[in-house]
């Protein structure tokens, strides 16, 4: 399973500058570990401590909204996942 | 009616089948209300402005500092330590002195919004922090007013379009908050996502064109890449969720 996950660019210091990532899994959740497991720095700009999606945190499957399922959405083999943040300058 | 000199103003606009005189004729009879006069405030004004909104509020509490100088294009060095929305009222009134601009120096709250937007058809979201953004969002809702939303943070930027009782608010975007912070902006950035906030309106009022509805559009300057997230409405929404849907 070959998922491919756009960073946010806020988040692309924590991956050695890259815009993309290819992970494997099953569900975003899935995904979103493996992820961690090849860049641990990122996991506290994601999760919390109980391992809960931070709410600013917007997970796209090709580029529709994972919400509400967010962790538990299936995802298949060449689905492109989006990591966003929350902004609101002006 | 439009009078001999907004027929000279407007020609090539007028030109535009999809605009003609009778869109500038309803851009005429418009009346926006502008929640911010900063980064994206300024462009947006502006291009409200000269394309000839009947009316428009300016809303904003602030005043000029020389740090907002990189982006907010309405105001100029000398205006360093004045207030925003007089600032920016001189230079749009300088502009195109047919439309009719308001300018209000307040704070923009849960207990005087209502009020602020009295008379309005329309609400452009330009502010600088989420808390707000969501009182604009549910007076829009409770009042049926269109919101156009936009916000930035560095090279990156963010618009969408709700319509009340039809497609996705910002809530059913956005369901938390973030701490305020001094964010990275360079202008070009609130330069682009206020003109897209501008064209949504103009749209909206002649009745022309696709928008940004049901879709969070996300500019990646660093990378020149425009991504449409597609959103829809969450029916646990605190904002809309209650509210019946039309059309």
């Amino acid at each position: 399973m070959s998922i491919t996950v756009n960073i946010h660019q806020a988040l692309r210091h924590l991956i050695n500058n890259q815009a993309t990532a290819e992970v494997s899994g099953t569900t975003v959740g899935e995904c979103l570990a493996d992820l961690v497991r090849q860049f641990p720095c990122i996991e506290t700009k994601l999760f919390n401590k109980k391992g809960k999606l931070l709410h600013y945190v917007d997970i796209y499957v090709n580029l529709e909204s994972s919400y509400p399922e967010e962790l538990a959405k299936p995802v298949m083999d060449g689905d492109k996942l989006s990591i966003t943040l929350m902004i609101a300058g002006g | 009616m439009l009078t001999v000199d907004e027929l000279e103003r407007y020609d090539r606009q007028i030109m535009l089948r999809e605009i003609g005189e009778a869109g500038q004729e309803k851009l005429k009879r418009a009346s926006v209300f502008i929640a911010g006069i900063g980064g994206l405030g300024s462009p947006a004004a502006i291009y409200l402005t000269v394309a000839g909104i009947g009316r428009i509020r300016l809303v904003d509490h602030d005043r000029v500092d020389r740090s907002n100088l990189n982006r907010q294009v309405l105001h100029w060095d000398n205006d360093i330590g004045r207030s925003k929305v007089k600032s920016a009222t001189e230079k749009l009134k300088r502009l195109n002195p047919e439309v009719e601009i308001e300018a209000i120096e307040q704070t923009i709250t849960e207990a005087n919004l209502a009020e602020l937007l009295t008379g309005f058809d329309l609400i452009v979201d330009a502010m600088d922090n989420l808390p707000t953004r969501y009182l604009l969002n549910k007076a829009a809702l409770d009042n049926n007013i269109p919101f156009f939303h936009g916000a930035i943070y560095g090279f990156e930027g963010r618009a969408m379009t709700i319509i009340p009782h039809k497609t996705a608010c910002l809530r059913c975007v956005y369901r938390g908050v973030i701490p305020e912070e001094k964010f990275p902006v360079i202008g070009v950035t609130p330069a682009v996502i206020g003109c897209i906030q501008a064209t949504e309106v103009i749209k909206y009022i002649v009745g022309i064109g696709e928008l940004l509805t049901n879709k969070l559009l996300n500019y990646d300057a660093l990378n020149m890449e425009f991504t449409e997230f597609n959103v829809k409405k969450d029916p646990h929404c605190e904002h809309c969720s209650h509210m019946k849907t039309t059309g």
